[in-house]
């Protein structure tokens, strides 16, 4: 097997490993602190014992837990989930019609929250100590410092309350017959304040990585070359100089993919966006197990498989790291 | 000739837009808007369990027997009339005539025999409290005899939600399989019948024309929209601009925007609910304080807390401090006064000379007492419910008025299954949380039996003659005979000094009155009017007038934004092809 073979083999092995390692502690994790979901459930709601016991054992709650945990390993790798303690439908059912809202919003955020930064990153490094670098510098750490849900509100109360142009909340108008087109635009102007957040939010990130690592390859010998060779300016920056630094952010860029179905928790609590963080805190309520250990699953697949990714992405990109 | 190109399906693509942009919906449809911030679990009703589900449900599925609006009585449902047995153990109802569910089918006594026999075999969460004595049998199409095994004061009420028998018998195969179906095959016989769901979104019911309720009339209201936020401050903000008509939930802080939109009616509706800071009854395997073990101590503890100041600082003084619990949602009939010289309240100078007198003194001046033998400072582990709004203040209020009369207060945060497991081990002192009521009493009772510890005994605490008044009151079908005995068990109770009552927890609601009217209080005068027990309002209700439609110049908004982004990006791209030339090394 080539060099590239085994570099390819080695890692993906790994990523195996390190995913069913953590579906193993999640498990076990999930249930370090004694609960009873049922109980928990139907406090207050008048319901007799025998009911409550019917239910534990429709949950597989009776068993003892080295049987729930072989019975919950066998299913798992079968693909069965499980069926939710809260809506008692099957878990993958439940995440995967959440997925489409949770990746919309955050992956069209994080692709604009990548794009723009990293090109003001560029002309923040590229135009170093002028008013262009100072300005994108601290306005995207002014974004970058806030807490994110208050960045939201303050939209939300700016542009849905008082001035009244987005709605205040949700993925469509409720109760919409909408299709096609319509409804897109509907989802469009519902997605239009929660993205602009998470878009707002993250952009210091990358210009700052993007700065630096442009400024670290604007010192190199090769440049001094490229400019003796009478190349203009914006050549030897689009040629030369920017695909060079860009090898952090491409890595940064896939690790933040990663996160992506994590979805952002607490901007769909203030949009009311019905994504997959909101459904990771119903389902702490509970605790709902079976839909837990599923959405941690799938978010580990999710940062597993893109580290995944940036690693062999930068083996690629990079020809200077060896092929061990 | 490629910009020329370029402008050109910039254009048609904006003209494109326009007609989007103006085809609004030509909509003379009624639709009652309700906002809330809670979520949806399941609305199968052998599954769900959150308050947002039983109010779509008492909106989908008729009872034989309803629930009047002003004090709870029993009057009919789908059941017309009833006949008792001179036992009174036996009642046969009558249906009413020509009854069907909303997809055609007849609704007969077989339904309900079904419901009740298969509720039993299976036992359905939210049926088997009311179903679990009786059996049913059918004496004709109409007629359904119903008895109980055991004297039972709620009948003739017979209000568990009436299951289709021709949808739901394919489904109940099992235990297990009938919890596992999603519910949403929009048959019912109650007032609106769901027609779409979307978990985390919104639940849309339409009028179902058999209903008995409309009595032949065509329903005045067409489609009943229940709309999750998960952000209250949005929802209020959606009802001050006219897109609610009716919210749930409504934030202590957005209590005075409302009150001052003289289109809106903001009310406190009181339906039973309360909170207490409660003390650990010693019952549990793991102890509290030994300090608590002692009534004085409890009773000094009480006088402690300032009641007034919850009511005031946390509830805006829109509740008043009450004393004893409550048992049921109707409070005038079922929760006593407690006698002024049994009252608890707020007297600091009280509550430090019973702990003098106890012999409780703070001998190292640290400002926290020790037992009587000088040994183990009163220091309280206080479970702070993380689940909850109040938790929070109330524990810090608790922790000053504690250091008031010498006691320390130690909080541990859990959310709520946390803090239930602490509570069945017994490793807490005290903790602040409440309970909801139901229409009959029974339900809250139970929760303070020897069979409910380990479980729902939160208070770790019994009495023997609580015991008795309890198997007593549970078969005692005079209610004046009932009442008495519930008054004696929660004075009991509240002479215990277990539970600090520490006030009413109403359902705070807004509704707009320009919209819609004949909005029903539930219990009469004092109560919510959504979030109710048996949705009284939503057959009542009547639009005013025409129905507003919500502005939609917004859409130009967006379609401007996407064609400037479009026009600037397409100039651009027009612009820059010059430089190419230029950059070819």
């Amino acid at each position: 097997m080539s060099g590239r073979g085994r570099f390819l083999t080695r890692k993906v092995a790994g990523s195996v490993l390190t995913l069913a390692f953590v579906l193993v502690f999640n498990f076990f994790l999930f249930r370090v602190v004694p609960t009873d979901p049922v109980a928990s459930m139907f406090r207050g709601r008048g319901v007799p014992q025998e009911a409550l016991d019917n239910l534990r054992t429709a949950f597989g709650l009776d068993q003892p837990i080295l049987t729930q945990f072989v019975y919950f390993v066998r299913e798992t790798v079968q693909g069965n989930l499980g069926i939710s303690y809260q809506t008692r439908q099957p878990v993958w059912e439940e995440i995967v019609s959440r997925i489409p809202a949770t990746a919309a919003l955050v992956g069209i955020s994080a692709i604009l929250s990548a794009l723009i930064g990293t090109f003001g990153g560029i002309v923040a490094a590229w135009r170093r100590n002028t008013w262009k670098d100072h300005s994108i510098t601290s306005g995207t750490m002014l974004f970058y410092s806030m807490p994110d849900f208050w960045l939201g509100m303050i939209l939300l109360v700016v542009f849905a309350v008082v001035l009244g142009w987005f709605p205040v909340g949700g993925i469509v108008t409720a109760g919409t017959n909408a299709t096609g087109l319509p409804l897109l635009l509907d989802q469009l102007r519902h997605m239009f304040l929660p993205a602009l957040t998470l878009t707002l939010a993250y952009l210091g990130e990358y210009a700052l990585i993007t700065r630096s690592s442009l400024l670290e390859v604007m010192g190199e010998d090769y440049l001094t070359v490229a400019r003796a060779k009478g190349l203009l300016d914006r050549v030897v920056r689009r040629r030369h100089a920017v695909p060079n630094a860009l090898l952090p952010v491409v890595t940064l860029i896939a690790i933040n993919f990663g996160f992506v179905l994590s979805g952002a928790i607490a901007v769909e609590s203030v949009f009311s966006w019905p994504g997959l963080g909101k459904a990771t805190a119903e389902a702490i309520r509970g605790p709902d197990l079976p839909m837990l250990q599923g959405l941690f699953l799938v978010f580990s697949a999710a940062v597993i498989f893109f580290n995944l990714v940036a690693d062999i992405a930068y083996g690629y990109l990079d020809p200077r790291v060896e092929d061990r | 000739m490629r910009r020329v190109l370029v402008l050109l399906a910039v254009a048609v693509f904006i003209a494109s837009l326009v007609p989007i942009a103006l085809a609004q919906e030509e909509d003379d449809s009624v639709v009652l808007r309700i906002g809330d911030t809670q979520n949806w679990s399941s609305l199968n009703p052998t599954a769900g369990f959150l308050f947002a589900d039983y109010e779509v449900w008492n909106m989908h599925y008729g009872t034989l027997t309803n629930k009047a609006a002003d004090d709870f009585e029993v009057i009919p449902g789908l059941a017309e009339s009833w006949e008792a047995s001179d036992d009174g153990l036996t009642y046969t109802y009558t249906l009413r005539e020509g009854l069907t569910w909303s997809d055609g089918e007849p609704l007969t006594s077989d339904d309900v025999v079904w419901n009740i026999t298969t509720a039993n075999e299976q036992a359905w969460a939210n049926h088997y409290a009311t179903t679990i004595n009786l059996t049913a049998v059918a004496i004709d199409e109409r007629t359904v005899e119903i008895t109980s095994s055991v004297p039972d004061p709620k009948l003739p009420a017979m209000d568990f939600y009436l299951l289709p028998k021709h949808i739901w018998e394919p489904i109940a195969t099992d235990d297990v399989a009938v919890t596992e179906y999603d519910g949403l095959d929009g048959v019912g016989s109650g007032p609106f019948v769901l027609s779409e769901y979307r978990d985390q979104q919104s639940a849309t019911l339409v009028a179902n024309p058999s209903f008995y309720g409309w009595e032949g009339e065509d329903p005045p209201i067409d489609e009943v929209i229940l709309q999750y936020f998960a952000n209250p401050d949005a929802m209020v903000a959606a009802l001050l601009q006219g897109e609610l008509d009716v919210i749930n939930n409504v934030p202590i802080a957005s209590v005075a925007s409302l009150e001052d939109d003289p289109d809106i009616q903001f009310i406190v509706g009181e339906q039973g609910s309360f909170g207490e800071i409660a003390l650990n009854g010693g019952l549990a395997e793991g102890q509290p304080h030994p300090a608590l073990l002692d009534l004085t101590v409890r009773q000094a503890i009480s006088h402690g807390v300032d009641r007034q100041a919850i009511v005031d600082d946390l509830w805006l003084g829109l509740v008043e401090p009450q004393d004893a619990i409550n048992a049921a949602a109707d409070v005038s009939k079922w929760t006593p006064e407690i006698p002024e010289e049994n009252r608890l309240r707020y007297d600091v100078n009280r509550a430090n000379q019973l702990l003098d007198e106890g012999g409780y003194l703070d001998t190292d001046d640290d400002g926290i007492r020790e037992m009587p033998d000088g040994t183990n400072p009163i220091v309280l582990r206080h479970g702070v419910n993380t689940d909850g709004d109040l938790a929070q203040p109330i524990a810090e209020l608790f922790q000053g008025w504690m250091a008031e009369i010498g006691i320390g207060v130690e909080f541990s945060s859990q959310d709520a299954d946390q803090l239930f497991e602490t509570i069945v081990a017994g490793d807490y002192d005290t903790f602040f949380w409440g309970w909801g009521m139901f229409v009959d009493p029974d339900y809250m009772l139970v929760n303070l039996t020897e069979s409910e510890l380990g479980n729902y005994n939160d208070a770790n605490w019994t009495d023997p003659r609580y015991e008795e008044l309890y198997l007593q009151q549970k078969v005692e079908t005079d209610e004046a005979t009932r009442i008495e005995m519930v008054h004696e068990m929660l004075n009991i109770f509240h002479d215990s000094a277990i539970y600090i009552v520490t006030s009413p927890e109403p359902e705070l609601q807004a509704y707009r009155t320009d919209t819609f009217e004949g909005w029903v209080r539930q219990p009469a005068d004092i109560g919510p009017v959504i979030m109710t027990q048996t949705g009284a309002s939503y057959p009542l209700l009547q639009p005013i007038g025409a129905e507003a439609e919500g502005g939609d110049d917004v859409n130009w908004v967006l379609i401007g934004g996407i064609a400037a982004v479009v026009v600037i990006g397409g100039v651009l791209i027009a612009t820059r092809r010059r430089g190419t030339a230029d950059e070819r090394e």
